[in-house]
């Protein structure tokens, strides 16, 4: 029902090569095929002529207070990450059960096509993405350049609150494949070098160790640095200066200049896992790897006694 | 010190420099001519500065917004004297409690209006999440001292914040140290946050009444409250002021220049005006407060020395006028660019700038009131207008608290004479 909905001319050349590579031009793995049926990223144009689509469900998730109340894209539901989408007193992802009664309430059924966009580049949306995908909707999407594009090209928000009727959706087991843990991923990882790719998407001074956090972040580890053997992509050589996604043949060079090109799994991290998670959205979902999303990321890595870390700063006993 | 000089002060807009309620036409002279075109040209600026900004990349909408509500707020300042230690002056000192009634005025209508959008913000109460932004805060001993400091500080500095800001257009010049000191009282509010944090504050309730009693309750509980206040008040008001008599028996320009440029407008009608900008500004941006630029400024500049912990604990998961630290200009530093000007204009418009005299004396005191107020606002997350106006609009148990508080340190700082000081 829905095609791939790329309107950019040269995004239909890149996937008509792509479609050659996959075709046997180089050998891609099995798992390098898109999980999702449709393509993952909508334009802002396609998502006006849906919005009242009883099949697409919209779903905001935004992190600064208010932004949503004082107008939202029509018909989208608010998501709160801090409350919604994580355990607030287990550090998990929300539970199965709790996700799906959230859902459901959100109208979202079975063979829905769930929309996500939200502020901070989609950050967090890209997190509701994971975890739409972690209990098993089909078809998920982001909005290309989230609310500030949306704003900027001086399309509509509206304050009216929808009212959906409740949904059917039912939530699958978790899906380990794509969530990295420290004990069954991250350390066999780091000891068996080279069987992983380990993706940091932070700043370069985080990654080098030079400082513990990025400014205005509080929530530290004792120890500055990265996880051995991961190349650092910071997440905004993503996007472009306007926040939509770049091409993916730009997105495919960007990663091979690093060696990575989806030959082996990926396990994407950041401080806490949410500005990873729109790093593992472009490797997995469009450029179609196999990756995993590593939520306990830095704050939990950097702080785990006995794990190593690679730290070319030497920088010792961070909050000092 | 001269006793002229005290009265000047200490009357300011008593005296000749507020006519007041007249129902006399005054003359239109060359002067006025001259003054009203000036105060005209300053609205255009204001107006064309707002559009500019909303232009601009890097401020926006939101921050060409704030500049008009600032400037809607100078206005209405300046013409409804809307002063909280003039008005808490006036029915403590004189027992003329006719300008308190605009305090009750404004939270009434800001109340109906924040009912309007916490329905749709906020719809099901049930839960025990808060309204998105609105100054709801923790009740604590904490905020009792800073509501009695607040008070003290008005008294000795001779307005609130909010004051000190408008009659900066009316050419106050004891704004200034007051001004100043208050900065220096933000730094110390910051110093002793921590502190105040674990002792007090962290622990305190956040009381909102609509988690009680939903909005329609607690709307008719505000309103109740805010009848029996005012019959008390009328009861209380033995030497009040009249409502204003119209100008005229018809309307004609000279009259309707009298009543918006000259005469002080009426108590209730100010109020009015308040409750809606309020309203409309947490609709748009965010609660109408007047220290958040202050603060922010303040923070930054003590955090670059060094004299203040970086870490404030909690402070991110409170709501209120928090400081942030930054070296760029917040919505409300344009929100306060204009009440000035705008302040300034009116003032203008209606012959009322005058440069008040200034002592060593007078000035030092209102930069220790001043250090009270800075000092109270931070720990109390707001002022008069943050914490107790938007506040009870709010259906906030600290707005009322903040009231009461703000209301008995007046009323302390007066008995004690520290205003004539």
């Amino acid at each position: 029902m829905f095609k791939n909905l790329v309107v950019r001319p040269k995004n239909i050349v890149v996937a008509l090569l792509s479609l050659g590579l996959v075709a046997g031009v180089t050998v891609a793995p099995a798992s390098a095929a898109p999980k999702n049926l449709a393509r993952s990223v909508v334009q802002a144009d396609w998502l006006e002529k849906n919005l009242d689509n009883p099949d697409v469900k919209i779903i905001e998730v935004s992190t600064e207070a208010g932004l949503y109340e004082r107008g939202h894209i029509k018909n989208a539901v608010k998501f709160n990450w801090y409350t919604d989408l994580v355990e607030t007193v287990n550090r998990d992802i929300v539970a199965g059960a709790r996700f799906q009664k959230l859902a459901r309430a959100a109208g979202i059924n079975k063979n829905s096509t769930v929309v996500l966009y939200g502020d901070k580049n989609n950050w967090f949306a890209a997190w509701g993405a994971w975890i739409f995908n972690t209990y098993g909707i089909e078809d998920v999407r982001l909005v290309d350049g989230g609310r500030v594009k949306w704003e900027k090209d001086g399309r509509p928000f509206t304050t009216v609150v929808p009212t959906p009727k409740e949904g059917n959706f039912v939530a699958t087991k978790a899906d380990k494949s794509i969530r990295a843990t420290l004990i069954r991923d991250v350390l066999p990882a780091v000891r068996k070098k080279g069987t992983v790719d380990l993706v940091d998407i932070r700043g370069a001074d985080e990654y080098n160790g030079k400082i513990f956090a990025a400014s205005g972040f509080q929530e530290l580890a004792i120890r500055a640095g990265h996880i051995p053997g991961a190349v650092n992509v910071p997440w905004g050589a993503n996007v472009n200066s306007d926040g939509t996604f770049k091409t993916v043949a730009e997105l495919k060079k960007l990663y091979a200049d690093k060696g990575i090109d989806g030959k082996k799994t990926i396990i994407t991290y950041c401080r806490i896992g949410e500005r990873s998670s729109l790093t593992w959205f472009v490797l997995s979902e469009i450029l179609g790897y196999d990756v995993k999303n590593y939520d306990g990321s830095w704050t939990e890595y950097g702080n785990g006694v006995g794990n190593p870390i690679n730290n070319p700063a030497g920088t010792i006993w961070g909050a000092a | 010190m001269g006793s002229s000089v005290i009265s000047a002060v200490t009357n300011f807009g008593r005296g000749s420099g507020d006519s007041g309620t007249s129902t006399e036409v005054s003359t239109w002279s060359k002067g006025d001519s001259v003054r009203t075109g000036l105060a005209a040209l300053l609205v255009v600026g204001l107006l064309f500065t707002a559009y500019q900004l909303s232009d601009n990349e890097g401020t926006g909408v939101n921050a060409a917004l704030s500049l008009l509500i600032g400037s809607a707020l100078g206005i209405a300042f300046e013409r409804g004297r809307f002063c909280f230690f003039c008005i808490f002056r006036d029915a403590i000192e004189d027992r003329d409690t006719t300008p308190f009634l605009s305090i009750l005025s404004a939270i009434a209508v800001g109340a109906i209006g924040y009912a309007v959008i916490f329905g749709q913000f906020l719809p099901d109460t049930s839960s025990d999440r808060l309204p998105p932004n609105a100054h709801i805060g923790p009740v604590s001993t904490a905020l009792i001292a800073a509501g009695l400091a607040f008070g003290i500080g008005m008294a000795l500095s001779g307005a609130c914040i909010s004051g000190h800001l408008y009659r900066i257009g009316q050419g106050s010049l004891r704004a200034y140290p007051a001004l100043f000191g208050s900065l220096i009282g933000f730094g110390l509010g910051f110093k002793s946050w921590n502190t105040l944090y674990s002792k007090s504050i962290s622990d305190a309730p956040t009381t909102w009444l609509p988690h009680y009693l939903g909005y329609g309750g607690s709307l008719v509980l505000t309103l109740l409250l805010l009848a029996v206040i005012a019959v008390v008040t009328i009861r209380f008001g033995k030497n009040s002021t009249p409502l204003a008599n119209p100008v005229a028996t018809k309307i004609d320009l000279a009259s309707l220049r009298q009543s918006l440029l000259i005469n002080r407008w009426r108590p209730l009608t100010t109020g009015a005006i308040f409750g809606v900008i309020g309203t409309f500004a947490y609709l748009r941006i965010e609660p109408l407060g007047v220290t958040r630029q202050l603060s922010t400024t303040s923070r930054t500049y003590f955090e670059g020395q060094g004299w203040i912990p970086q870490n404030l604990d909690g402070l991110d998961l409170m709501a209120g006028c928090i400081a942030v630290v930054s070296t760029a200009i917040v919505n409300n530093g344009w929100l306060i660019l204009g009440i000035v000007t705008a302040s300034f204009a009116a003032a203008l418009a209606g012959n009322r700038f005058k440069f008040q005299q200034i002592t060593w004396r007078n000035a030092l005191t209102a930069l220790v009131g001043g250090m009270l107020l800075g000092w109270s606002s931070m720990i109390a997350l707001g002022c008069t207008v943050g914490v107790l106006l938007s506040g009870t609009q709010s259906f906030a148990l600290s707005g009322w608290v903040f009231f009461a508080t703000a209301f008995t340190g007046a009323w302390i700082g007066i008995k004690l004479k520290l205003h004539k000081l």
